[in-house]
């Protein structure tokens, strides 16, 4: 077969529905990342547009631009939509656009999963968007301390845009680092191991499993805060034993990890463009992996950083004034390794390099201004000025606008296939640079001479005029010259010059491939054997485009294989699913629950509820098959198994890190109870729990039973004899779990009375709810037993079933103990 | 005007021992980090030299990575943690006998301030203190959070429901200093301040005595 | 996967280790086990030195087996970068600790 009927063959397969329409039903990752960036994008001007506007606003002094109350909306909007809807999804998109091309590979592990965290994006971020648009946006700031924002003091539906909307869109962050996690480390090309993965990829990791335990804490908290609007469980209500102080600590927990989640994809970018600008080779890999790696763990520990004026005791706040100092060392060993890699090679001042040298100057001060205000003394002076405004944009926008630029400028070619051809970016890069430190370096100034942040208006006397003027009109050079990138990148895409393969002499496998990508990325999947494979052998292109490479042979599947974690050998081979609709689908019914509980449309939520399950059943469902595939031969002698026929499909591995965000989740659920329990005033609560030791006998024996039936039901299967009846038991011993859990909802004390109630119904609603998730997943696996679809072959949902009905083993018993033990003790 | 340091919010302007020995801190590690942001530009400067291409891998790891990376950091950020954790110990709270101690209470938008030395008497977003005594604030909130900030004389403390915090402040002479709250609380946040008067010897007996209004 | 938890085993209980001392922290200052004496140190400051002593020591003996034959693994990558992630977590279990010797503890 000759190379361009190979490609015809393979794009027909691969092929998203033509037109406009094809976006809908699209699961390919090299649409969806685009269509990320494109969004993220949009959400980045909007963003920008509000900074213009609170820039307007603090130009002068007694502004009379917007009163408080519309202002206030502003900054909580630019502050929301820049972290949530513009830096997370932007990193999102990069990875799936780009993570398949670098790994090697042709898709990521789960396309339908990338496609309904995008909608979960769009729809929830046009929900605060129509928000915005009707002047009801959120209006207390982007951490959304309460009391300010409890029903009290806001009672509109403001606050219930912002816990809602940005739930629905973490979602999506969820879905895609499940999704970026098992991608890297199952789906990649044969022969890369983990020695010699590209760098981004090792940063994409860290960040995704950063993702995976950093947001659950913000969707705890997110909420325990509605259902405390909504129904009034006073989780943060001092009088009734809740404390507002759990809110800073599940926010913070979430939102400092959150910046390092926004930095490291962009280090990831800057170890990626920084060689190849410099022609040589990255210094300290290894170095660089391990400091990654440091960095995510350390900033787990960093949180209190943010609380260092709230009261806790000096040496609670020297714990995280040390580790925060701590954080600087393994950000100084990747300067340091850059800086080093840059003397190593022969820096060339290309555009990419211009942003990269933007980022230096610019995250370098916002790192030094970040260990000063990790000082703790100093921090109760700099605290919620203008300092601390200034300091997060150093950090932001140097540690992540800059370096995103210089990956935009670095992969347009990429995107497009096509080469640069008006050269506005160099004035826009000096436009934006200058812009950005008239904008935020006297800023420091007038945060140390008082100016708080937030505030809507001063006064003459304050003597901030001068500086707030200049920075006004350093925000507005800053415009143009972003302006100026957005109009070069869409005359980029109308002119017509073509780019060659590969402009920057990269040695990755992303520039091994036509550009534009095809929808199949190689037609043929490489053997690597050192981290730049496209340099050791320049004619890879060619040799991969005919067919040399593994799965060369079209046959009308989508088809990829995976590797083991550290070696990179092949493991098993993959088919994945084609286009469909159901991903938008499920998305929308997904934003019915939420619209739901905005509007408080309760009746509809069990409707929304039984939708999503309805979906979700089918979703799996129409992966099966009746007949067991044979081993597959993917070229070069090697035969593979597919992957319903081994332990560890991608379905278990997804699950697995699922669980992970799952436990961070329920980690801290308990944990909120037990700092409410010691630290809460208004303690102990009026009414205790009624224990039952009946009931808690029952509920640990019903766990224990399930997981016993389902480990017996797998063997049955393998062995050839029927599981049905093991299965029927699972069912049994998980209704009786579910059973002992809604005792629980029942029968607590007020929950609006009290936290310790309120609490006690939330970790019984949590048992219960995922007791039903284990009997409608046993349900299932009992239907496809029953109607063929397993065989001891096919076996490859019992263990992913195993792993839900261990987990929820492991909760259940810990709810029903700590409910019941609580009740006891008292 | 742009880089004056007085004001009367400025915390480069100090006028009590807590403001002054932060005040200092900053002088401190804004000199340092300026020596060291210039230390990074240079070295990034300089790799734009014309000069031969160097390969040697391992050694340049050992200079770039565990010297400057690792031992360089380590060093200056463990001087600059143990600095900061003194001077957060010397500014605590703690027992005296002199102190004069004074509730204040917070709510959307007014502070009430009570007086330990004078039962009864509260007034309202004006705090007195005397000039030349530690004064400690024990501070508490009735709707949502604020935060109590004189920046001349001290850093601040949040009011949060149901918890109270006790922040150490002086002032070395007698004068008026502006105070704010400073943490977001609504609608009327912007103009949610205070002033703190700070007595002499006489001053103080007068107001102990009601003689003040 | 062994090898991805070899990576981040040691910083992982640096992370346990330095939740439990600040809870333990909390505890100890929230329910005002304060003033109790033990011979010269008070108790609170005994409990807080003791769990850092023991976080070290379990740091240690985590490092002790990053090196060891024993558990070795096949990769030379992997075990760079886990002796490198391992040291880094004992360093950072003595310097973030290092405040339960040093400072005052419920002011
Ligand atoms: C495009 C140029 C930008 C300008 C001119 C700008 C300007 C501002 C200003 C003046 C404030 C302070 C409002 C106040 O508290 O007084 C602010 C707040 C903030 N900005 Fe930006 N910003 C820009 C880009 C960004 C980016 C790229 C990010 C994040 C990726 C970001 C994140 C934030 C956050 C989180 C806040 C705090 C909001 C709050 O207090 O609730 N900004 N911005
Ligand atoms: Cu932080
Ligand atoms: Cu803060």
């Amino acid at each position: 077969m000759k190379a361009l009927e190979r490609h015809r063959e393979f794009s027909r397969i691969w092929a998203s529905a033509p037109g406009f329409k094809g976006l809908f039903s699209t699961v390919n990752h090299t649409d969806l990342g685009r269509m990320f960036l494109v969004t993220a994008f949009f959400f980045f001007i909007v963003g920008g547009i509000l900074a213009m506007l609170i820039r307007a606003q603090l130009a002068t002094p007694h502004s009379a631009f917007a009163e408080p109350d519309l202002y206030n909306q502003i900054f909580t909007m630019h502050g929301t939509i820049m972290m949530f809807l513009f830096a997370i999804p932007t990193f999102e998109g990069l990875a799936v656009y780009l993570l398949p091309k670098l790994l090697g590979t042709r898709d990521l592990a789960f396309p339908r999963l990338t496609a309904y965290g995008y909608w979960c994006y769009v729809f929830g971020g046009g929900m605060l968007l129509f928000s915005m648009l009707f002047g009801i946006a959120p209006d207390s700031g982007w951490f959304m301390y309460p009391p300010l924002t409890g029903a009290i003091s806001s009672p509109g539906i403001n606050t219930d845009f912002w816990l809602i909307g940005i739930t629905f869109v973490e979602i999506s962050a969820i879905a895609a680092a499940v999704e970026i996690t098992v991608s890297i480390l199952k789906f990649r090309a044969p022969g890369m191991s983990l020695a010699r993965m590209p760098i981004f990829a090792w940063y994409a990791l860290v960040t995704a499993l950063m993702i995976l335990t950093g947001f659950p804490p913000l969707i705890l908290g997110s909420i325990l805060l509605e259902v405390e609007r909504a129904f009034g469980l006073p989780f943060f209500q001092a009088e009734f034993g809740g404390d507002s102080l759990l809110w800073q600590h599940l926010f913070w927990l979430f939102g400092h990890p959150e910046v390092y989640i926004i930095f490291l994809p962009a280090a990831g970018v800057i170890s990626t463009v920084l060689p190849v600008m410099c022609r040589t080779t990255l210094l300290g890999y290894g170095w660089i992996v391990a400091a990654a790696v440091a960095l995510a763990f350390l900033s787990f520990g960093l949180w209190v950083h943010h609380m260092f004026t709230t009261g806790i005791p000096h040496m609670g706040l020297a714990f995280f004034s040390a580790a925060s100092t701590l954080v600087a060392v393994p950000t100084g060993v990747q300067i340091f390794a850059w800086i080093g890699t840059m003397w190593k090679g022969r820096p060339d001042l290309r555009l990419p390099m211009l942003h990269i040298l933007g980022f230096f100057v610019t995250f370098v001060i916002g790192g030094l201004t970040g260990v000063m205000v990790a000082v703790v003394p100093f921090d109760w002076q700099a605290h919620d000025t203008a300092f601390v405004t200034a300091h997060l944009h150093y950090v932001l926008f140097g540690g992540f606008v800059f370096p995103i630029l210089a990956g935009l400028y670095y992969w347009l070619p990429h995107f497009t296939g096509r080469q640069r051809f008006f050269y506005l970016g160099e004035a826009a890069f000096a436009l934006i640079f200058t812009g950005f430190h008239v904008t935020f370096l006297a800023m420091h100034w007038v945060g140390l001479l008082g100016q708080r942040r937030r505030i809507s208006t001063y006064m003459p006397e304050d003597g901030w005029t001068t500086i707030n003027l200049i920075s006004s009109i350093g925000g507005f050079i800053l415009a143009i010259g972003i302006a100026m990138v957005l109009i070069e990148v869409i005359l980029h895409m109308l002119t017509s010059r073509r780019s060659p393969r590969n402009p920057w002499s990269a040695g990755t496998l992303e520039w091994a491939m036509i550009i534009p990508p095809a929808p199949y990325n190689f037609a043929s999947l490489p053997h690597v054997t050192s981290r730049e494979p496209f340099t050791d052998d320049p004619e890879l292109a060619v040799r991969l485009a005919s067919g040399e490479g593994y799965l060369g042979r079209p046959n009308d599947l989508r088809e990829t294989l995976t590797v083991e974690i550290t070696s990179g050998k092949p493991d098993y081979h993959v088919i994945y699913p084609t286009n469909t609709h159901l991903p938008i689908i499920m998305a929308a019914v997904t934003g019915t629950f939420f619209l739901s509980l905005l509007l408080k449309a309760y009746w509809c939520i069990p409707i929304a509820v039984i939708g999503v399950a309805a979906l979700a059943w089918r979703w799996v469902w129409v992966l099966g098959r009746k007949q067991d595939l044979p081993v597959q031969d993917i070229g070069h002698g090697i035969e593979l198994p597919n992957a319903s026929t081994v332990e560890h499909s991608p379905g278990w591995w997804g699950s697995l890190f699922l669980l992970v965000a799952n436990a961070t989740f329920f980690g801290s659920l308990l944990f909120g109870f037990a700092f409410l329990w010691t630290v809460a005033p208004g303690w102990p609560p009026p009414a205790w729990f009624d224990a039952s030791a009946v009931e808690l006998a029952l509920g640990t024996t019903g766990a224990m039973v399930g997981a016993a039936a389902i480990r017996r039901a797998r063997r049955a299967n393998a062995l050839r004899q029927p599981p049905l009846a093991w299965l029927g038991l699972c069912f049994a011993g998980t209704l009786t779990v579910a059973i002992a859990a809604a005792a629980i909802t029942l029968r607590v004390p007020a929950p609006v009375e009290h936290a310790y109630a309120a609490t006690l119904l939330v970790l019984g609603s949590y048992a219960l709810f995922h007791a039903s998730l284990g009997m409608l997943m046993v349900a299932f696996l009992v239907s496809r037993t029953a109607l063929g679809f397993t065989s001891a072959a096919r076996k490859t949902e019992f263990p992913v079933v195993q792993l839900w009905i261990d987990y929820l083993g492991v909760i259940a018993i810990l709810v029903f103990l700590v409910v019941h033990l609580t009740g006891w003790l008292s | 005007m742009l880089v004056g340091c007085d004001g009367a919010l400025s915390i480069v302007d100090p006028a009590g021992p807590a403001a002054r020995s932060i005040a200092l801190l900053w002088w401190v590690m804004l000199v340092g980090g300026v020596l060291i942001f210039g230390l990074v530009m240079v070295l990034i400067a300089l790799s734009f030299r014309k000069r031969a291409a160097c390969e040697d891998d391992a050694g340049s790891a050992r200079l770039w990575i565990v010297k400057l990376g690792i031992a360089f950091p380590v060093t200056v950020l463990l001087a600059l943690l143990a600095y900061g954790l003194v001077i957060g110990e010397q500014l605590l709270p703690r027992e005296s006998g002199e102190t004069v101690i004074v509730r204040a209470e917070a709510r959307q938008w007014a502070w009430n301030f009570s007086y330990d030395d004078l039962p009864g008497r509260t007034t309202q977003d004006v705090l007195h203190i005397p000039a030349g005594r530690p004064v400690d604030i024990s501070i508490t909130s009735t709707d949502v959070i604020h935060s109590f900030w004189v920046p001349r004389l001290a850093g601040k403390l949040d009011a949060i429901p149901g918890h109270v915090n006790t922040l150490r402040i002086e002032a070395d002479r007698p004068g008026t200093y502006q105070g704010l709250s400073a943490e977001f609380s609504g609608s009327g946040y912007d103009r949610f301040t205070f002033q703190v008067i700070a007595h002499d010897e006489t001053g103080w007996q007068a107001f102990l005595t009601g003689e003040t209004e | 996967m062994t090898d991805i938890l070899r990576i981040v085993i040691a910083p992982l209980v640096w992370l346990a280790a330095f939740t439990t001392v600040y809870a333990l922290h909390g505890l100890v200052c929230g329910h005002a086990i304060g003033g109790m004496p033990f011979g010269t140190i008070s108790v609170p400051r005994l409990l807080l030195v003791s769990a850092y002593a023991l976080a070290i020591c379990a740091q240690i003996i985590l490092l002790i087996s990053l090196y060891a034959r024993r558990f070795a693994t096949q990769s030379e990558f992997v075990r760079f970068v886990s002796r490198a992630t391992g040291w880094t977590a004992l360093v950072a279990t003595v310097w973030t600790l290092l405040p339960t010797v040093t400072m005052s503890h419920c002011l």
